[in-house]
């Protein structure tokens, strides 16, 4: 589909001339009104609303026009890594980037790795005039990363329950801590907080009140 | 490293043709001096700097594979 430019008596008419001629839904388009209509005196001076209708990118476009860009990146950067789309729930693009020694590349607890997608995220967005969400993983780090907390909270859960003292963990950014509080949602013998401030930020894990009745 | 910082300057701003980076070698190492409209001044730097910390942070990963000193900065 083609950006097309309607005229009509009124703003609202043109659209839906428009939507017409494109066959699609206004959720489909992009509507820019390029001239408001004036009514004029008498028919006198009066002036057609004109508007330019552009057909939103499909989703699938989208995803496609953010991993050429971050192969770009990754090629602008010097590193052999290719770049696949993995099987995600359809309103969510997911890149995973394949490499030899791309440590270097998720750097100390994933902090790399997140500036890489911030930035994509940004010019993706800018690109196509909308938010659009993706994430970026690479060689399945964050998959493996979220396993090993899941793993660790429980481990941890175990230990508050058994000895009744709390456990303060390391600091760590908002996406892991978010998987230790969800791991240990529906513990009924522990609860979580984070505590601290900024980069500082940690779980503590608490035994449950009750229990120490 | 330059051709890097062009590219996602170019994706964040709004007039991509005012962006330009000058390579300046000093006993330091390399400094890439970033140039955009006064408009776009903001988008660039981001909320608190994230922005220009996150480019920065993919220039950290060139400048360790390539054994070299890199900074960024923003003039005016």
């Amino acid at each position: 589909m083609e950006e097309i430019e309607v005229s009509a008596k009124t703003v609202d008419e043109a659209i839906e001339e428009a939507l017409k001629r494109l066959n699609c839904g206004l959720d489909d388009v992009e509507v820019t009104v390029l001239k408001r209509s004036k009514s004029g005196i008498l028919g006198l001076g009066s002036e057609e609303a004109r508007i330019r209708v552009r057909p939103k990118e499909p989703e699938d476009e989208s995803g496609d026009i953010a991993r050429g860009m971050l192969e770009d990146i990754l090629k602008l950067m010097n590193l052999d890594a290719t770049v696949e789309r993995a099987g995600a729930p359809a309103s969510r693009c997911s890149l995973n980037i394949k490499g030899e020694d791309l440590g270097i590349l998720i750097g100390r607890r994933g902090q790399t790795l997140a500036s890489l997608e911030y930035l994509l995220r940004l010019i993706t967005a800018h690109r196509l005039k909308e938010r659009f969400p993706l994430s970026v993983d690479v060689e399945g780090y964050k998959e493996r990363r979220r396993r090993s907390l899941q793993r660790l909270a429980q481990r941890l859960a175990q230990e508050v329950e058994e000895t009744g003292a709390s456990i303060t963990l390391e600091p760590m950014p908002p996406v892991d801590r978010k998987i230790i509080h969800l791991a240990l949602m529906n513990n009924l013998n522990v609860t979580t907080q984070s505590i601290g401030e900024e980069e500082n930020r940690k779980v503590i894990i608490n035994p449950k009140m009750s229990d120490m009745e | 490293m330059k051709e890097l910082v062009e590219y996602i300057a170019r994706g964040v701003v709004n007039q991509p043709e005012e962006v330009e980076v000058d390579e300046v070698l000093d006993e330091m190492g390399i400094i890439l001096k970033l140039k955009v409209s006064p408009e776009d001044k903001g988008r660039i730097i981001g909320k608190q700097g994230k922005v220009v910390e996150a480019i920065r942070t993919l220039l950290r990963v060139m400048a360790i594979r390539e054994e070299k000193k890199v900074r960024l900065e923003v003039v005016d």
